[in-house]
């Protein structure tokens, strides 16, 4: 029995103390977080005094990385809900109206998620926002539901990208993860 | 019951082994030069959409955790405050006055500039502040630190433009027990207290906000 404690005792000090180090203060997220403006990279346009177009939308998410992982289909399940990101939910972020498939979407916070399919994914803009994960998603606090065109990428992405491009009417959101990209339309 | 508990430990132990080397190998590999340095990994290089950052961006709200206790359905008040910044880490380098400059503004974090969400109105120094968003940076001095909100919002890194300052608040900074390597951001509770803490290295400067 002895000889069980000693080693225990030890890694189990190692374990304490390395958190210690941190002062309970949060660790860096394994999952680190990321932000995407539209227009695309508006914070440097805006310091560089190159902005053409006003500030209209912003995703905070996290990224996950593939790590070696089967993605969609696998890791993300097809038909469930995912909650398009890690820790925090995802959140989205309009500066003034805009539409989706139609909708109007007012100037505001939503979070994401998204419904993964082999061939198009349905993403989904929900008002219950400052939450965690899709945990507690709850349909009855959708805003839109929306579908998004998919295609394969030419190269594997290791880490959850989302970003937004100009389009010839209004502008995407692109969300691009292992060898898929999913294309989500906006307008004005 | 006590032996696979300790092999969880041990497991635990194992992966945070793993990450430090992995960080400690990266530092290495490269030059620090400034605090929102490129990084060039080979993940980012076939990346065509977004690379990761050196200094990884993080959100921290107050109530603190409010995500999870929303997800546990342990809160159903409103959010009060949150912060979004990045986090530059030491690789081995001094703050100050490595990194850092004293009387010299420092845009508190890395890339975007530092956001500070307030949710509703709030009283810091006897001074009221209106709900909104903000840029947050600080002018550090040896024993105290200048915070400054600005409105020149949805910018990068620092352009301190002192025109669009809202307001500054001069707090003491301190001494941490230990030196933390990533720059860090929450809010505390203590009492009734409510303070914005910004630690970094070995120093600590915390920011009392009534809500």
């Amino acid at each position: 029995m002895k000889k069980n404690i000693l080693p225990l005792f030890i890694f189990q000090l190692f374990f304490f103390t390395a958190i210690a180090q941190n002062n309970n203060l949060p660790l860096v997220d394994k999952s680190p977080m990321d932000m995407s403006y539209y227009p695309a990279n508006y914070p440097v346009l805006k310091i560089q005094d190159k902005i053409t177009e006003p500030l209209v939308a912003r995703i905070v998410y996290s990224r996950p990385q593939k790590a070696g992982r089967i993605i969609f289909g696998d890791l993300v399940k097809y038909d469930e809900v995912w909650r398009m990101g890690a820790n925090e939910a995802t959140e989205i972020e309009f500066f003034k109206q805009v539409k989706i498939e139609g909708k109007k979407i007012s100037k505001g916070r939503y979070t994401v998620y998204a419904i993964v399919n082999e061939n198009s994914w349905t993403i989904i803009l929900n008002k219950e926002t400052d939450t965690w994960g899709a945990f507690k998603y709850n349909p009855k606090k959708d805003v839109v539901r929306a579908t998004a065109s998919t295609q394969k990428t030419d190269s594997v992405i290791e880490y959850l990208s989302m970003v937004f491009e100009k389009a010839t009417s209004g502008f995407n959101l692109v969300v691009a993860w292992d060898n898929v990209k999913a294309i989500l339309p906006i307008t004005y | 019951m006590k032996l696979p508990f300790s092999l969880l430990l041990f497991c635990f132990f194992l992966i945070a082994c793993n990450d430090t080397y992995k960080n400690k190998s990266e530092a290495v590999n490269r030059i620090p030069i400034t605090d929102s340095a490129n990084f060039n990994n080979d993940a980012n290089k076939i990346n065509p959409y977004s690379p990761i950052d050196i200094s990884p961006m993080d959100m921290s709200y107050y109530p603190a955790d409010y995500p999870k206790l929303k997800m546990t359905k342990s809160i159903s008040t409103p959010p009060m405050a949150r912060v979004i910044y990045s986090r530059p880490h030491l690789q081995g380098r001094k703050l100050f006055v490595d990194l850092l400059k004293y009387n010299e503004p420092w845009r508190l974090g890395a890339n975007e500039a530092t956001e500070l969400d307030l949710y509703k109105n709030v009283t810091i120094q006897n001074r009221k502040i209106k709900a909104g968003r903000y840029v947050l940076y600080c002018i550090p001095d040896v024993d105290k630190w200048t915070i400054v909100l600005n409105s020149n919002i949805d910018s990068w890194g620092l352009h301190s433009d002192e025109t669009k300052d809202i307001a500054r608040f001069i707090i003491p900074s301190g001494h941490t027990n230990n030196s933390i390597e990533y720059f860090t951001i929450v809010f505390e509770k203590t009492g009734n207290n409510v303070e914005l803490v910004m630690a970094w290295d070995n120093v600590e400067a915390r920011l009392p906000i009534s809500f």
